[in-house]
């Protein structure tokens, strides 16, 4: 057997893996990519100098960072420690799912375009636009109501606010792109320079906060802010938060695999030509999955306004870009996009943690960060390669040719 | 004469499912020899086992009487074996010459650069001395699809390919292509070549090759000279029983009018008038044919009436109502269904599997989508029926559309369709790349649902087709009717003519073809186009 053929056999096997399959294989990356990292940092460290006293020894050499003291800051320090007693949801394990949460929504933003064969990169344009709506929004709505019902009704009409905003930003590229034939990358990259510039001229003019330095509106009253439940002495974390974006995982998942909109997003998404066949209006799709797409955006950014940092503040961190590394491993299917978002908060907690901790360079911290981010993501990456490799198609589609090898059974799940 | 090719009880199992059963092939040297079967009976899968894609189960590959043991299609290509496959695979932006000579480039300079000029000579005189008409500067996007199959069978033999394998070769030429294509192949055989040619069209099998084996269901059933045999026993051998190859489509019992096209006038996507000027009625019970060499406005027509392009002009009505304007989706809600011309774009979702595309169309409001909401269970029972009904192959719902094979793919099509409880069927093309059988059950469904009370608006560049299933028969030509006759009383040459432009009445066309303007569709609008059409149709005229 020669070396293509062996190349496209394993191709062949790596689309037709089942579920479990795939979940052992994404674990042996990850596994991989700790043990490739961890010979990163001996080598990193072996080119550094440091005290003998600060040194750890393995195989009789003297290496100035230890590897795993790496991997368990990056890790359990971003859990919040919970191996070694007195583990407290008030630690960084708070910071992990609060990352979580925000990159779920930024994540299922990207991913629903994504799978109308749209790629919004605007997502972070329609994060602000909805945070800064959100904060303007509940700053005018807490001169109505207070106390215990304030809470209950300036939360969900602050992530309406943020919802609609986010939604009608992101109606534009859609709009542009359905009747004025306008490349959506270009459009949402424009409209993100212009999100944050209009918000930086509103914030630093009419609606700042006099009191503050900052660049911020008035801060909102704490009954206007996710109540901190099960996490009480963190004030920027809420379970209530959490649960919305996993109710958001569901409904979505539902949505594109379950009702007809779904089918015509997803046919649009793969074959444009069919789904206007099959009486899809293009258009129509086309604007209503960026809207719903700027919608998810733009309640990430009330979230963050509400739960986070109880005020709109230019300089929002990049969600929404980091929402398009979560979409792309999570394969753009709902479902995954909540197991990478809580991959990529574990990272992005654990970063900082490990740079307490340690002497590592906070960029030898990103280059690992990196590799278990590309080493997860390269079998689901190859599975679609092989989709369209000659080679591993031609052979199941021969097969099934001549009489009854059904190939692929990607079931709903996996696109 | 020598045996050039023999496979020798030839035996290729995958799991659950034997693709071919102890199959013998003799293949004599300077000969074309077809391979005819039906939709998955085990050709291709034969002739990629002497390709060199598939080790055989068991039996023997023997070349000139050598045995050969082929690990991949470089062992074969070594050996003397070309293949050119249905889907070609040619560079678009590179020209003839590269891609005739790519990996096999000529060098110059010890080695270091590639030789150009000596790699277009070398096609030059590869091209001439097979009488080939190609540009070796064009570039492989700008020449016609014959041209690419061309380049195809010159990129074998410049690799040194002794027998050629061409899988289903005519399939995506025009009829004038499919006539050029036979000449080469004479050519080849001329200077000594071998050929061996899938198909599962009798009337070229029968024109094409000198001698003809038939496959079913993995099984050889037969070999025969191809000038001593007839349509009918080809038919039965293939199937295993006889088939009707006429059709006897009774009496219309017509009802009212249920779509009306007016004046309607359409541009094609370059903006050129396409149809000019159209108006027909058809009637619930009745099939309205549309004769005519593709590219005179069949296409754009279609399409303006099953609401996938806006006509210029006119009026078009379905049921009574101006649905001129109206979108694809309203228009399948009214009841319209429709067969596409293009399986794979238009048809089905490549990626979707059967369930999924049994829905396409249906998943606004009907039994498998109410409120939006799809019901996946009722879904996957609907394809399942379909599957079962019209016997797609192989019956697994859960396959996605893009490994069926073509003719599968135009059957689950034409179930979906015609399942759809229609008010009108507009089929384009329906059988075409469909084996006989499922031929002679598609044009059975068909004058079922006319029988029905269904109208059926019926295009195909099958003249024996559109000829015996149409109640009344419309000639196009460039995007006019040139008349409408009915098909029981015109002969194939009087059709032939009207195909040709020539109008009832005119006196003058003088034996010859008509006067054509050029630019347009050059290609499929030469003069001779209607004779070489019959003759390509297939399942007709022996």
């Amino acid at each position: 057997m020669s070396a293509a053929d062996r190349a496209r056999d394993a191709l062949s096997r790596l689309v037709d893996a089942s579920a479990t399959e795939r979940v052992l294989i994404s674990t042996a990356a990850l596994v991989l990519s700790v043990l490739i990292g961890a010979v990163l940092v001996l080598v990193a460290g072996r080119m550094t100098t440091c005290t003998a006293g600060e040194a750890v020894y393995y195989f009789g050499m003297g290496f100035c960072y230890d590897p795993v003291v790496v991997f368990d800051r990056l890790f359990l320090g971003a859990l919040g420690d919970p191996l070694s007693g007195g583990w407290s949801p008030n630690g960084q394990f708070a910071v992990t799912l609060r990352e979580t949460t925000l990159l779920i929504f930024t994540g299922l933003s990207v991913a629903l375009a994504f799978r109308a064969g749209i790629f919004n990169i605007g997502t972070q344009g329609q994060m602000v636009v909805g945070a800064l709506a959100t904060a303007l929004g509940v700053l005018w709505a807490s001169s109505l109501v207070s106390g215990a019902l304030g809470t209950v009704v300036l939360i969900p009409f602050g992530l309406l606010v943020g919802a609609v905003f986010g939604g009608l930003y992101g109606a534009v590229p859609g709009l542009l792109k359905a009747y004025a034939d306008a490349n959506e990358v270009i459009t949402t990259i424009m409209l993100n320079f212009i999100a944050t510039g209009v918000a930086l001229y509103l914030v630093s003019g009419i609606f700042k906060d006099p009191e503050s330095a900052a660049n911020q509106t008035v801060p909102l009253p704490e009954f206007a802010q996710f109540p901190a439940l099960l996490f009480g002495g963190r004030q920027d974390f809420s379970i209530v938060a959490l649960a919305f974006g996993l109710l958001a995982v569901g409904v979505l998942y539902y949505v594109l695999e379950h009702t007809a909109f779904g089918y015509d997003v997803r046919t649009s998404g793969v074959q444009p030509e069919a789904a206007e066949y099959g009486g899809v209006d293009a258009k129509r799709t086309v604007v209503a999955s960026l809207t719903l797409s700027g919608a998810l955006g733009g309640i990430a950014g009330a979230m963050y306004v509400m739960m986070v940092l109880g005020t709109f503040q230019t300089g929002i961190p990049s969600y929404g870009f980091d929402g398009i590394t979560v979409s792309i491993l999570a394969g753009n299917n709902p479902l995954g996009v909540g197991i990478a978002a809580l991959l990529f908060g574990v990272l992005k907690s654990g970063t900082t943690v490990v740079q307490f901790a340690t002497d590592v360079p906070p960029q030898l911290v990103g280059v690992l960060r990196g590799l278990i981010i590309l080493f997860v993501a390269m079998p689901e990456f190859f599975r679609l390669l092989a989709r369209r490799v000659p080679g591993a198609g031609s052979r199941r589609e021969a097969v099934a040719t001549d009489g009854g090898i059904a190939g692929d059974r990607g079931g709903e799940t996996d696109e | 004469m020598a045996t050039a090719v023999h496979l020798d009880g030839i035996t290729k199992r995958f799991p659950g499912v034997v693709a071919n059963d102890d199959v013998d092939l003799e293949v004599e040297r300077g000969t074309v020899h077809a391979l005819l079967g039906e939709n998955g009976a085990g050709k291709t899968t034969l002739m990629n086992v002497l390709y060199g894609l598939y080790e055989p189960t068991s039996g023997e590959v023997r070349l000139d009487g050598e045995p050969h043991a082929f690990g991949s299609p470089r062992d074969a290509i070594d050996a003397g074996i070309g293949m050119i496959h249905q889907h070609f695979m040619l560079v678009d932006p590179m020209t003839v010459t590269e891609n005739i000579t790519l990996g096999n480039e000529p060098r110059k300079w010890g080695g270091l650069a590639v030789d150009r000029a000596g790699a277009r000579e070398d096609i030059v005189e590869l091209a001439d001395r097979y009488g080939f008409d190609v540009d070796p500067d064009a570039r492989i996007e700008d020449v016609s699809v014959g041209e690419q199959q061309r380049v195809e069978i010159l990129k074998a033999l410049y690799r040194g390919a002794d027998t050629l394998i061409l899988d289903e070769p005519t399939a995506v030429l025009t009829p004038q292509e499919v006539g050029e294509l036979f000449n080469v192949l004479d050519e080849l055989t001329d200077q000594g070549k071998t050929i061996i040619f899938i198909t599962h069209k009798l009337g070229e099998a029968m024109r094409a090759a000198d001698e003809i084996s038939v496959l079913r269901d993995g099984r050889k059933v037969g070999t025969v000279d191809a000038n001593a045999t007839t349509q009918e026993e080809l038919a039965e051998l293939m199937v295993g029983r006889e088939v009707l190859l006429d059709v006897d489509h009774g009496t219309a019992e017509m009802g009212e009018v249920v779509a009306s096209v007016s004046d309607v006038v359409v541009e094609d996507d370059r903006g050129v008038t396409a149809v000019n000027g159209v108006s027909f009625d058809i009637r619930g019970g009745e099939v309205f044919g549309i004769a005519g060499v593709d590219g005179n406005g069949q296409s754009e027509l279609v399409e303006a009436v099953t609401g996938l392009r806006r006509p210029d002009a006119g009026e078009i009505r379905f049921r009574g109502e101006d649905v001129t304007t109206a979108s694809r989706r309203q228009r399948i809600e009214a009841g319209m269904a429709y067969v596409p011309e293009d399986r794979q774009e238009r048809g089905l979702v490549m990626e979707f599997d059967l369930v999924e595309n049994g829905l396409l169309g249906s998943q606004h409001g009907s039994e498998l989508a109410s409120n939006g909401r799809i019901d996946w269970s009722e879904t996957r029972d609907h394809a399942e029926a379909i599957i079962d009904e019209y016997d797609v192959r192989p019956p697994d719902a859960d396959a996605d559309a893009e490994s069926l094979s073509g003719g599968n793919q135009q059957k689950f099509i034409v179930g979906r369709e015609f399942e759809r409880d229609p008010e009108l069927v507009v089929a384009s093309h329906p059988t075409r790349g469909v084996d006989v059988g499922s031929i002679e059950f598609i044009h059975e469904r068909l004058l079922e649902l006319r029988r029905q009370g269904v109208a059926i608006l019926l295009v195909s560049s099958k003249l024996e087709e559109v000829q015996g299933l149409s109640d009344r028969l419309a000639v196009v030509y460039e995007g006019e009717f040139i008349d409408v006759v009915d098909p029981d009383e015109t002969t194939e040459e009087e059709l032939g003519l009207l195909m040709a432009g020539e109008r009832p009445g005119d006196d003058d066309g003088g034996g010859g073809g008509p006067e054509r303007t050029e630019g347009g569709d050059a290609e499929e609008t030469e003069p001779d186009a209607p004779a070489d059409l019959t003759d390509a149709a297939d399942g007709e005229r022996a």
